[in-house]
């Protein structure tokens, strides 16, 4: 009898502390992750030849060029 | 580097709805998403009636990242306004802020009516690594890493929609409003800016001809 009522004791106990030992439920903030500037290139078969990745200026300078493939008057002369 | 902008030259827009197609068809977009879209104005009004291609306005100050309670868009250097899918939680706040109906969600998804969303990434994918399949899936190709510009804008055939650096694209529009003024259509419209583009506040309202005018018509 003595041990039931220890045994009941114990899981009382347990059953109360067992909020204790839960991990918070609350959600972290989520962070912003940071993004690759497109200067340095990608990571695929499809870069265009003519520019340096990881070089902005060549970048800029190839994407100015591409720029005027859509202006008719330069592209005509 | 300025800022990366698209502009619609109405003028040459022919609805052709091409640059709609090549969006879907590079990014893989999902049915029932559209990233840009063919407005039309004026149905029937003959020589009024006008089309302008229409995505994502890459805004300076834009209303979508004022409102989004997750704080899941930023702006790259080149002033592409972007956003994170992994910290989105699909509310459709910044569908609600949006003037120009940018931002999309799937009809179906893990958010029961509503989706991740989804827009218009001038061809500059996410925070995944460029290039990647991952960010493939999420955000669709990443041209600009590999050196081109937005697709819609470079394959348009008849460049009403160009895409790129604001300064470049500024100046081919102005180049094109003068050569039209000095060939007599629109004169002294003052070809200066974005204003030119869109119609200025003294552009006049479109008038419907009258049927009687029109040969044919009842």
């Amino acid at each position: 009898m003595k041990a039931h009522f220890k045994i009941l004791g114990l899981s009382i106990v347990a059953g109360l502390l067992a909020a204790c030992s839960e991990p918070p439920e609350i959600a972290a903030k989520a962070a912003k992750r940071p993004d690759v500037a497109p200067y340095m290139g990608a990571n695929n078969g499809f870069v265009t030849k003519g520019w340096t990745p990881g070089n902005q200026a060549s970048w800029t300078e190839s994407i100015d060029k591409r720029n005027q493939g859509q202006n008719e008057y330069s592209r005509i002369k | 580097m300025a800022r990366m902008k698209f502009i619609c030259d109405t003028e040459r827009c022919i609805e052709c709805n091409g640059c709609v197609t090549a969006c879907k068809n590079d990014n893989e977009v999902p049915w029932g998403v559209n990233r840009r879209r063919v407005v039309t104005v004026n149905d029937g009004i003959i020589g009024q009636e006008k089309s302008v291609s229409v995505a994502c306005m890459h805004c300076t100050d834009a209303p979508c990242m004022a409102v989004c309670p997750v704080d899941c868009f930023y702006r790259t250097d080149e002033g592409v306004v972007l956003h994170d899918k992994d910290i989105c939680i699909g509310c459709g706040y910044c569908s609600f802020a949006c003037p120009f109906g940018a931002p999309q969600f799937l009809s179906k998804g893990a958010f029961g009516s509503r989706s991740k969303m989804d827009k218009c990434t001038f061809c500059s994918g996410g925070p995944e690594e460029n290039g990647s399949v991952a960010e493939f899936e999420k955000y669709g190709r990443n041209r600009l890493a590999e050196g081109k510009l937005p697709l819609c804008a470079e394959m348009c055939s008849t460049k009403a929609l160009i895409g790129g650096d604001s300064d470049v694209i500024t100046d081919i529009f102005n180049n094109r409003v003068k050569t039209r003024e000095k060939n007599g259509k629109y004169p002294g419209s003052k070809a200066f800016g974005w204003t030119t583009a869109y119609g200025g506040p003294d552009a006049p309202a479109p008038t419907p001809t009258p049927a009687a005018k029109i040969p044919g018509a009842k």
